[in-house]
């Protein structure tokens, strides 16, 4: 079986199973919004899919050409969500178009990782090999890096610590994956953690209170620590084979907070226990490892790096979101990619799936 | 080369997740379920009704009544205060003052607290109406113990308490728990284990907030057992408005069955304090040097005084050591070894039966030394003296005989004869109970049977079963028993008998008086006795602690005898 074709199938199998998650955990609550969150979903998930045999079928060469664009657009709808943010004196991700709620940190993931495979797969004008090998610490780690604080900055300060620290990552495995040479990358580590201890003072008070209660849970059992004590229960409740579709006592009487958004995870695994979760690690990990496998097989430096950092983007996301669900991690708010309700999410991982799958017809193709 | 090693960090992410997988529903799955099980899963418990205490006649005599609980739900006194804000007014109460009983009685989430008990039946209903917007409210239903009357038999009833530290070490076997309410004294706590209610109740499934969402379950409760007694509430209640006010006990008893017909002691107390939980009252209950709590009639033993003589007249007239014209002259004194022992009158020539009449001590002074100490002693054990009747209630006390031989051997003290006269007139050590002593009187009221005095009649409407109650025959001759009974008759019907007060009565009494002196202080009046004469049907016992002397309780005897025959229960 092709690479791309298990991709598809995967994601599509985890698309279904996340809407009938989401109908589980919002079917018994009280209003028509609430019970029709599920056919939201869906037209989601066929926007996104149109989206992905858009972007399937259109050469990936062409974003090279987008790349700046693309760029700029994501650092002026981020600005906007500032602008707006600090006029409603809160918390600001969502910009509102039309009828529904655009979240432009979702976009930005994907549109660093493209900045990113641009920047770092340029070639010298003399000389058919790649700048990457050659660049110094400025050129190779300072300048890409002030390009990503914009968006990272503009994200952390709606606030939204997760998003920009999953950016950061992004940006560390970026480096990693192109070839800069190791020692910058570990002077710049080693910078960027000198003033971590400081920073605590610059987190706000519910991130204080969340990295707390991630340590211990049990100091604010029926407040911070609430959600990650919930959590943890519905998902060991479910055992060995889960108790059954729409049976979930912990997410249907609604004991687990955001069921339908961060915490699907726990949704699903109470439902379907160790077996169904089991099942679902494996198919995201089937997806992860054809990206990187088409990332390996891509002779294109600009393809590869795509792959790989769209791969890193869902391997992030599915880990942190997954661990956080489990309490190995701090609750961030990072969704789970293609089960956790939200357009932007969803649209956003299926184009990304949508570049990997044309990524790697185009090098058949070749 | 280094996607490899990005690969293989995920890889091992997603190991990770799988062993957290692992952890939390294979390794912690049992107990993940039991929390998730609690989260949504309430008790509400709903109490049966203790049983009913009954008198022989099916009378209610410690009955039950329903009162209402508000009892609020949550996990916290955040989740719960909306809702007792909404309450407070319609209880009358502050909402302050019902989250101070909220903090106070949390236990778990799943248990309801009740924040409000005893709320009368329109404070309930108007709750019950805003029930449903309310989460977490619950109205519970709570029978409680109520008493129509009073105090009445409170000794023999009981009381009913939150269990003790003694009572739920031995107890806890039985499925007793801390905070139960278990009887103390009497019927209450002797037959505890039927009487107890078992508590049922309903388990709910409930949202995150708390409000219903379906029923999961219902454990009817169990009401208890009826307990019936072999009191009659009639004569019980001619008998305490007799003895009202007065410091004793009285025991009228049926002398061919030896079931209990009344029997009441004084001072009492009222059971309803230990319902209503009043501590100012119960305290003084408790810490009153009078003893109310204590049941005169079984609990505690007096100094016999002339009713012993019945014992000594007959050991003397078993042992062949007098007969029916054997006469001793009174003078008012006898000498006794070296001391002068007196007599409260000069009577002259007495025989037996003139001498049980006029109670006369130089008789039984005489009498009492041909018999010997030993003997009187023996006597006395055969009719039920000195070692508890094996009646039904707990804490009963076996009183005390004393004899040469015990005198050897606790006080390694020789017996003198004046320790026998002062035997033959039941001073010194003797020690009876009320209860023993109408059980001894009715021997004589049978002809010769010791009965075992019982209480309870049937339980849960089933008749107890009679060997338990067995009457042991007392080897005493027929012309021993007509002799000693016809000077109990004369008693009452010769002008000058010891209680010859009782002669107008329209039933012929034979019975006997006794002062018993216990100095410091005055002597105890006893009346003995068993009516009527020819087929006796009830045998009565009066003591009346420090009244002075025998005649206050013949008085008394007599009041009682005498309603009793107006109403006709005779």
């Amino acid at each position: 079986m092709s690479s791309r074709l298990m991709i598809i199938i995967a994601a599509l199998l985890i698309c279904i199973i996340g809407i009938s998650s989401i109908y589980s955990s919002t079917c018994q609550k009280e209003g028509r919004l609430w019970q029709d969150i599920y056919k939201r979903q869906i037209l989601w998930a066929l926007i996104g899919a149109l989206f992905f045999m858009l972007v399937s079928n259109v050469n990936y060469h062409r974003i090279w050409d987008w790349t700046y664009i693309l760029y700029i657009a994501t650092v002026f709808f981020l600005f906007l969500v500032f602008i707006l943010g600090l006029a409603r004196l809160g918390a600001q991700r969502w910009l509102r178009v039309a009828w529904f709620n655009f979240q432009p940190s979702e976009f930005a993931k994907l549109a660093v990782i493209i900045f990113l495979a641009r920047y770092y797969s340029r070639k010298s004008s003399n000389d058919t090999r790649l700048c990457a090998q050659r660049y110094g610490i400025a050129s190779g780690i300072i300048i890409p890096f002030l390009f990503i604080c914009i968006p990272m900055g503009l994200i952390v300060e709606q606030p939204d610590l997760g998003s920009g620290l999953m950016l950061f990552a992004l940006f560390i495995s970026m480096l990693l994956l192109s070839g800069v040479k190791f020692r910058y990358i570990f002077i710049f580590l080693f910078l960027t953690a000198l003033p971590v201890p400081f920073l605590w003072h610059f987190l706000r008070d519910y991130q204080k209170e969340r990295l707390l209660v991630f340590l211990n849970p049990n100091i604010d059992p029926l407040g911070a620590g609430y959600t990650i004590i919930q959590s943890k229960i519905a998902i060991g409740s479910g055992g060995l084979f889960g108790k059954g579709w729409l049976a979930g006592t912990q997410s249907q009487l609604r004991f687990l907070p955001e069921s339908h958004t961060d915490f699907i995870f726990a949704t699903f695994a109470e439902q379907w226990g160790f077996f169904g979760g089991v099942l679902l690690l494996l198919m995201y990990l089937a997806i992860i490892c054809q990206g990187f496998n088409i990332a390996q097989r891509t002779s294109d430096q600009f393809g590869r790096l795509l792959a790989a950092g769209i791969s890193l983007m869902l391997s992030i996301q599915i880990c942190v979101n997954i661990f956080m669900n489990m309490g190995l991690a701090p609750v961030v708010g990072l969704p789970l990619p293609l089960m956790s309700y939200g357009g932007s999410s969803m649209i956003v991982t299926l184009i990304s799936i949508g570049i990997l799958v044309n990524i790697d017809k185009t090098r058949t193709v070749f | 080369m280094r996607i490899g090693l990005v690969v293989s960090c995920i890889v091992m992410f997603f190991v990770i997740a799988f062993a957290g997988l692992f952890n939390l529903q294979i390794a912690h799955g049992r107990s993940n379920r039991d929390l998730s099980r609690k989260n949504c899963i309430r008790l509400v418990p709903r109490l049966g009704a203790r049983g009913k205490i009954l008198d022989r006649r099916g009378e209610v005599i410690v009955g039950n009544k329903l009162y209402y609980d508000a009892a609020v739900m949550g996990r916290g006194i955040k989740e719960a205060s909306g809702t007792l804000a909404a309450i407070a007014p319609l209880l009358g109460k502050s909402s302050g003052e019902l989250e101070k009983a909220f903090r106070r009685g949390f236990v778990v989430s799943s248990l309801p607290v009740v924040v409000a008990s005893n709320i009368d039946i329109k404070e309930a209903i108007a709750l019950e109406e805003i029930k449903s917007d309310l989460p977490g409210l619950i109205i519970q239903p709570k029978p409680q113990r109520a008493y129509p009357y009073g105090r009445l038999a409170c000794h023999v009833a009981g009381y009913i308490n939150e269990i003790d530290r003694w009572r739920l070490t031995k107890l806890a076997d039985y499925g007793y728990k801390t905070r139960d309410l278990v009887g103390f004294g009497g019927a209450e706590e002797q037959y505890d284990y039927y009487l107890r209610q078992e508590s049922g109740g309903l388990s709910i499934e409930v949202d995150h907030r708390g409000r219903f969402v379906r029923e999961l379950g219902f454990k009817e409760p169990q009401s208890g057992k009826d307990v019936q007694l072999t009191l009659d509430l009639r004569i019980q209640k001619i008998v305490e408005g007799a003895l009202d006010g007065r410091k004793g006990a009285v025991v009228i008893m049926d002398p061919a069955s030896g079931e209990v017909l009344a029997m009441s002691s004084f001072p009492n107390f009222n059971p309803g304090i230990f319902v209503e939980k009043d501590a100012q009252e119960i305290a003084s209950v408790v810490r009153n040097s009078e003893a109310p709590l204590m049941n005169r009639a079984i609990s505690n033993s007096y100094p016999a005084g002339s009713i012993f003589k019945v014992i000594v007249a007959t050991a003397a007239l078993e042992q062949k050591k007098i007969n029916k014209n054997t006469t001793f002259v009174c003078t008012g004194s006898t000498q006794v070894g070296r001391s002068v022992f007196k007599c409260w009158n000069t009577h002259g020539e007495q025989d037996i039966v003139r001498a049980i009449a006029h109670s006369c001590n130089v008789f039984f002074y005489r009498t009492g030394l041909l018999a010997g100490a030993q003997n009187i002693h023996d006597y006395a054990v055969k009719f039920g003296l000195a070692h508890d009747t094996g009646f039904e209630l707990l804490y009963e006390t076996g009183g005390f005989v004393p004899s040469p031989l015990w005198r050897k051997l606790k006080q390694f003290k020789g017996w003198y004869d004046g320790d026998t006269a002062n035997l033959s007139i039941g001073q010194g050590d003797v020690l009876v109970t009320p209860l023993q002593i109408a059980r001894m009187m009715a021997v004589f009221a049978n002809g010769g049977y010791l009965v075992t005095p019982n209480i309870i009649k049937a339980i849960d409407g089933k008749q107890v079963v009679s060997s338990k109650k067995r009457a042991i025959a007392v080897p005493i001759k027929d012309s021993t028993m007509g002799l000693v009974r016809e000077g109990l008759r004369e008693v009452v019907s010769l002008p000058d008998g010891t209680s010859s007060i009782l002669a107008q009565l329209p039933v012929d009494v034979a019975g006997k008086t006794g002062t018993a002196q216990a100095p410091p202080g005055a002597a105890h009046g006893w009346f003995a006795g068993f009516f009527p004469f020819k087929d006796p049907h009830f045998v009565i016992c009066v003591f009346l602690e420090r009244a002075g002397a025998g005649y206050h309780a013949a008085m008394l005897g007599k009041r009682i005898i005498e309603q009793m025959s107006k109403e006709g229960l005779i």
